[in-house]
């Protein structure tokens, strides 16, 4: 509790980090801001054409009854993918690159992590945003927009406590870093983003494989975001409450990890 | 902030860093001990206990390495003990770097609001304050540009100007008044006086001692992480000099017992007063002793001293000439001494003897100087034996004078409308 207030006393520096990083993110570039578009419309481009097209993966149809289209299908699970990767790969930098400063003036260590956690959520809002655009003129439109806003005030605590934990280890012992994006990189494929769930196979060797892919929390907002966008249909009560459960689970708990041992922290870094 | 409770209070504090070992421990080592020793700890601070009161100006001293630094950080609470507590009373704002924070690509308007943001100040406080931080800089027509395009000079003179708007309750200062030209250090100076003057308690580590002299308090002099001497800053620098000059002492002994082994190589190859064994008298040691009677290398302006000269006589000579000279670095004379061809009661030497000349009152100024001497024969025409630049030694004062002597006059009282 003490922690929270800490943190809120702070708010202004972690306004005015997330500020700073995302002024200086496009400075000296020709197109500035459009890089922030550009990248995640290039990633969706590759994956269209590779997955849609040449491994000729059949995306589910709209909401509306529509005839799906692969690369909306993709886009709606890239968005959360995106933001997880980045929450998680940028609370690792930040605090690696905030040594210099936390060596010389005191702030909770875990601020520059919710800067970049800023940053992120604005760049999520605005391909939801996008996202929601594109329905829009497609005329998939459905109140259940509403549930993709609700699913990124989930993956916030779930992705930041997880960023936070691997973030202090890396202090430590660097290889946390290179294990972490070997790590996300089997993340990525054991989620079902460029692929839609069903075709993963209920059962094989004897193991209920689709529920035990379903286990993994980033597919569940992946699924939660397809929802939202492309299926617009809202997930079961039971679901979205195991769902909570897990995120503010994992987020107390990459706290807790994150507090005890940032103790000497400046000292390491 | 209440009037019994210390502004800082440091209760039996240490430190211990982990130094980690940048070789690889080795397979066996690895297989043996489970688990590698990367790193050995090192005891930065060692069970320190010290109060700063509110308002005060405390200062930290020591040489480099002695944990000064540290226990600032501590009380910055960058820092946190090993063991002990430091409790705090009031806003503290850490100056252990100007423009710290300060990202390049930013101009120095967003810098601005960053970096007081990092110092703790809210955004509208530093809207109505923006005028007056750029105002200070002097930077108004750059504070457009990225920093990165400024001078390191100018860099600093931003971050300092956030930095002393910010207001605190008890400052922490990290030898920052090492940096910038004279101009921006007497800026600083005279911020910091305000400062003082508006009841901030300021911690702060400096290696000027005139500083700590001058404008702390109190002080506490540090040693490879103990406590070695706390309480008045006086009391303290002069605690610390001492130690530096014993220190310091020690040092030049060394190097003057190297110089004359040189010389005496030297001597034998090339000898400008004939060969030793011919000498009619030859110099012993030189010695240069302090007002307590002990050899030394350093002396203290309106202390007395005395130097020594031994000499031996290879059989028993007419009255010889005994001179001295003593130069500053810069080989300039500052005094040279000899004896009257009249002086003492004896007017035969023979055998082994020494000759002292005593000064009641050192008016050397402080610096560094070398002592030659020579003896000559009984009219002073002809060099015996002479030992050149034989003892080098150091004057060190706390008087308010410069110069190679003190006048050893006074200022009088100022008279009006005499003339």
């Amino acid at each position: 509790m003490t922690a929270a207030i800490e943190i809120w006393t702070y708010r202004n520096l972690i306004y005015n980090l997330a500020q700073r990083e995302l002024r200086a993110r496009y400075k000296k570039s020709v197109l500035g801001w459009a890089w922030s578009l550009i990248n995640p419309a290039s990633t969706l481009l590759i994956f269209s054409l590779v997955f849609g097209v040449f491994l000729k993966q059949t995306p589910p149809d709209f909401g509306n009854g529509d005839t799906g289209v692969f690369a909306f299908y993709l886009f709606a699970g890239l968005v959360v993918w995106n933001f997880f990767n980045a929450t998680i790969n940028g609370s690792i930098s930040a605090l690696q690159n905030s040594g210099q400063l936390l060596n010389k003036v005191y702030f909770p260590a875990s601020c520059p992590a919710i800067a970049n956690l800023m940053t992120v959520v604005l760049q999520g809002v605005i391909e939801g945003g996008i996202l929601a655009v594109v329905m829009v003129v497609l005329g998939n439109v459905s109140v259940t927009f509403l549930l993709f806003p609700f699913t990124l005030l989930l993956l916030a605590p779930f992705a930041l406590g997880i960023g936070l934990a691997v973030s202090i280890f890396n202090v430590y012992l660097r290889d946390v870093g290179y294990l972490v994006s070997i790590g996300m990189n089997l993340l990525f494929y054991a989620t079902p983003i460029v692929y839609p769930v069903t075709s993963i196979p209920e059962e094989k060797w004897g193991l209920p494989l689709r529920t035990i892919f379903s286990l993994n929390p980033v597919a569940q907002f992946v699924g939660w975001s397809r929802d939202a966008f492309y299926l617009l249909r809202w997930p079961s009560p039971a679901n979205v409450a195991v769902m909570f459960v897990v995120s503010i689970g994992t987020f107390i708990i990459g706290w807790s990890i994150f507090s005890w041992r940032s103790k000497n922290v400046t000292e390491e870094l | 902030m209440t009037a019994d409770i210390p502004a800082i209070r440091v209760d039996h504090v240490s430190k211990s860093f982990r130094r980690y070992k940048d070789r690889p421990g080795s397979l066996k080592e690895m297989i043996t001990k489970f688990r590698m020793e990367r790193y050995e700890n090192f005891r930065a601070v060692d069970d320190v206990s010290l109060q700063v009161e509110h308002g005060e100006v405390y200062g930290l001293v020591g040489h480099n390495g002695s944990g000064k630094s540290t226990l600032l950080k501590m009380m910055a609470n960058i820092h946190r003990p090993t063991s002990g507590t430091i409790t705090t009373d009031g806003r503290i704002s850490a100056l252990l770097e100007l423009g710290a924070g300060f990202h390049p690509d930013l101009t120095g308007r967003e810098n601005v609001y960053l970096n007081a943001s990092i110092l703790g100040l809210h955004r509208r406080e530093v809207d109505l304050l923006l005028d007056d931080i750029v105002d200070f800089s002097g930077l108004s027509a750059f504070i457009d540009s990225p920093v990165r395009h400024y001078s390191s000079g100018m860099f600093v003179r931003l971050g300092f100007a956030v930095a002393v708007h910010v207001n605190p309750q008890i400052l922490i200062v990290d030898e920052i008044i090492a940096v910038g030209d004279e101009e921006f250090q007497r800026r600083c100076f005279e911020h910091l006086y305000k400062l003082r003057n508006n009841g901030v308690t300021i911690v702060m580590v400096t290696h000027s001692l005139e500083i700590v002299r001058t404008m702390c308090d109190r002080a506490a002099w540090l040693d490879h992480g103990h406590l070695m001497s706390e309480g008045r800053s006086v009391d303290v620098v002069r605690d610390y000099l001492a130690q530096v000059n014993d220190a310091e002492s020690e040092r030049q002994f060394e190097l003057d017992r190297e110089r004359a082994l040189v010389e005496q190589e030297a001597r034998f190859r090339e000898s400008p007063v004939g060969e030793p064994a011919e000498r009619l008298v030859t110099l012993g040691e030189i010695e240069l002793i302090d007002h307590n009677g002990r050899e030394t290398r350093y002396l203290e302006t309106h202390r007395s001293a005395v130097i020594r000269v031994n000499f031996s006589c290879r059989r028993p000579v007419q009255r010889p000439k005994f001179s001295f000279s003593i130069e500053t670095q810069a080989g300039v004379l500052a005094s040279n001494q000899g004896t009257t061809p009249d002086h003492g009661a004896q007017p035969e030497y023979s055998g082994d003897g020494s000759i002292e000349f005593v000064m009641p009152s050192v008016v050397l100024g402080p610096g560094e100087y070398t002592l030659s001497v020579a003896v000559h024969d009984s009219d002073g025409t002809m060099v015996v034996d002479k030992k050149e630049r034989v003892i080098t030694f150091r004057v060190g004062t706390d008087l308010p004078f410069t110069g190679v002597t003190d006048l050893l006059g006074s200022w009088s009282d100022p008279q009006f409308g005499v003339s």
